[in-house]
């Protein structure tokens, strides 16, 4: 790299800042409903990345059954609006339990796995939660989902006719997937989810407890995910069991890691500000109809990455390598 | 419960297990000969479906006669992929090959959709609703036809890896790479065939579903997690074991669908495979490759 250590130090110092500044002022510059609600999709994908990236990028278990867990904060949350009139920010705190505790016990059944056992025992997760969602239909509303319906801005509801407040909310949400991420990467928990992800054989003769880190480390991430569940209700105003439990989304949620950057606390920013950005361009070029067009592309962009770039597209930026812990 | 129902639903649950089989033999084959996990398996099938589709509706090919083109057809692209995509994440970690077969995945699923569209779609033989009836049990013909064919395509590929040269050499590199590559064997070449082979029956499988399965671009979802099932619960690599699993697990889901529900009849199978990971992640059958 031809860049000196110092400029380095002053890219990395105020980049973030004056960047934080516009990302604050974007909504109030530019008003335009279409591009704020991009906007809120790469925060709300890149803060989902973020949640994953805790469990399968820092401790390298790769989950394919996250959208699960999206679906235990979502479904408690809808519910419980529709129900009982029980405002989303109040309501999802039940669905983030649910989630820790099934977290905790599927840590506990399936961490033993490694490589494709643990992929495909996480793939299994997912769709029996999918089918469970799909079964009870009285409970759910079945292959209908649940629609929440909109009676006008309801701040106690967390209704807005703007798109505005969803922006902060949502940028709130990414903030804290990052603090904690931040808070992770740092930890001596972080250092040993990294020596787990290296070689866990050689960690645990170091005498790092595998189970314990790792089911740790799915709690956490479980926890997220379930947060950014009750998020999308309020967002989007309709679950149903494959928009929020389905196996395509839980693909999207690790690309967005994977594309930007495992391990890395901005990895999985840099993956949703290329992958939603990618959508819209392939919806207005083919029509969202086509929806198959942009996952043709995530598909070839994943396997160019997996082919060529395994570590991300944030390796190839100016001072990426130093996103990574020390290796 | 009736003993006729009972038997009934084991008839359906066995017959579907001969498709099941196909499709698992295939995924257990490459599984055994590279160390690679195929998340792609199931579009496979779907090609094979899409395949047999077309030649019917524009040529009004017999599924039955397509399947001696598909098959050939997904040998060569199978070599092909192998060579292309797959040699290149050979000995790296488990996550590069299992994303880069879930990339091509949804590639191959969402190049389906664009070209041919969410539809559901059906080939219309003339035996598709024919039934054959022994005693109370009722054998559904094109079921049955699948049945046998899967049987005996799964049979040829078990001759072929106990008789032929090539397919010693295919176990050689299964068992012992290194000792195989002394021995004078390409594992280059081995690897290409037993992906070709792999997918080839896979698709194969799909030719045969036609006449009683709606064809549309992601039905390889759900074939890929039953085959990954059938191979887990007969061990990785182990040919027999898919078989024996495969018919298992035909006869689970068609009992569940039968006396549960009828929508959890995947359930069943989820709750058989993450019990047999956790406790017994080696299969059934014991551990290791057997041909």
């Amino acid at each position: 790299m031809s860049t000196s250590p110092q400029e380095h130090t002053r890219w990395t110092r105020y980049a973030p800042w004056i960047l934080l500044a516009l990302i604050l002022i974007f909504p109030f510059i530019f008003p335009s409903r279409y591009l704020l609600r991009t906007m809120v999709n790469i925060f709300f994908f890149a803060a989902l990345g973020c949640a994953w990236n805790i469990i399968g990028g820092y401790a390298g278990q790769l989950s394919l059954g996250h959208a699960a867990f999206m679906a235990m904060g979502a479904y408690p949350t809808a519910l419980l609006l529709l129900g009982l009139n029980v405002p989303p920010w109040l309501g999802f705190i039940p669905g983030v339990f649910a989630a820790v505790i099934i977290a905790f016990l599927l840590g506990h059944m399936v961490f033993g796995l490694r490589g494709p056992y643990l992929a495909l025992s996480t793939l299994a997760f997912g769709e029996i939660v999918r089918i469970l969602l799909l079964h009870f239909r009285d409970q759910t509303g079945g292959s209908l989902g649940l629609t929440i319906p909109f009676k006008g801005t309801d701040a106690w509801k967390l209704q807005f006719a703007s798109e505005q407040p969803y922006y902060f909310i949502c940028l709130a949400l990414l903030g804290l997937c990052l603090y904690v991420t931040y808070k992770v990467h740092g930890s001596r928990m972080g250092y040993y989810l990294q020596a787990i992800k290296e070689n866990q054989d050689a960690a645990e003769n170091l005498g790092i407890d595998l189970a314990n880190n790792k089911v740790r480390a799915l709690m956490i991430s479980a926890a997220l995910t379930a947060v950014l569940g009750g998020f999308y209700v309020a967002y989007f105003y309709y679950i149903d069991p494959d928009s929020v439990c389905g196996t395509d989304l839980s693909i999207k949620i690790l690309l967005v890691a994977i594309i930007g950057g495992v391990g890395t606390v901005w990895g999985p920013i840099i993956g949703a500000c290329i992958l939603i950005p990618l959508t819209e361009i392939s919806n207005y070029l083919f029509g969202s109809g086509r929806a198959g067009a942009s996952l043709i592309i995530y598909a070839i962009i994943l396997m160019i990455v997996v082919l060529f770039s395994p570590r991300g597209l944030i390796a190839l930026l100016p001072g990426g390598e130093r996103s990574y812990r020390h290796e | 419960m009736d003993v006729e129902i009972v038997l009934q639903a084991i008839v359906n649950g066995l017959m579907m297990g001969g498709v099941y089989a196909l499709i698992a033999v295939g995924l257990t084959l490459i599984f055994g000969v590279m160390n690679v996990v195929n998340f792609a398996h199931g579009e496979f099938v779907m090609l094979g479906m899409v395949m047999t589709y077309l030649l019917h509706l524009f040529l009004g090919m017999d599924p039955g006669v397509s399947i001696l083109l598909v098959i050939p057809v997904m040998l060569g692209v199978g070599a092909l992929i192998q060579k292309g995509l797959i040699s290149r994440v050979i000995g790296q970690p488990d996550e590069a090959q299992i994303l880069l077969t879930l990339g091509l995945s949804v590639l191959l699923i969402n190049i389906a959709l664009l070209f041919l569209g969410p539809d559901y779609r059906s080939v219309k033989t003339s035996y598709k609703l024919s039934v054959w009836a022994v005693g109370p049990v009722l054998f559904s013909v094109p079921r049955l036809l699948a049945f046998i064919v899967a049987m005996a395509f799964s049979g040829i590929l078990w001759l072929f890896l106990t008789r032929t040269d090539l397919g010693k050499g295919l176990r050689a590199v299964a068992e012992k790479p290194e000792v195989a590559t002394l021995m004078g064997i390409n594992p280059k070449k081995m690897h290409a065939l037993a992906f070709g082979i792999g997918i080839a029956l896979a698709a194969g499988a799909g030719s045969i579903l036609t006449p009683f399965f709606y064809t549309f671009p992601s039905v390889g979802g759900m074939f890929v997690l039953i085959a990954f099932v059938v191979v887990v619960l007969g061990g990785m690599g182990n040919i027999p074991g898919a078989i024996l699993g495969a018919l298992a697990i035909g006869v689970t889901e068609s009992l569940t669908s039968q006396f549960v529900a009828l929508d959890l009849a995947m359930l069943g199978v989820f709750i058989i495979f993450v019990l047999v990971l956790v406790f017994k992640p080696s299969g059934i059958l014991g551990k290791g490759k057997v041909y």
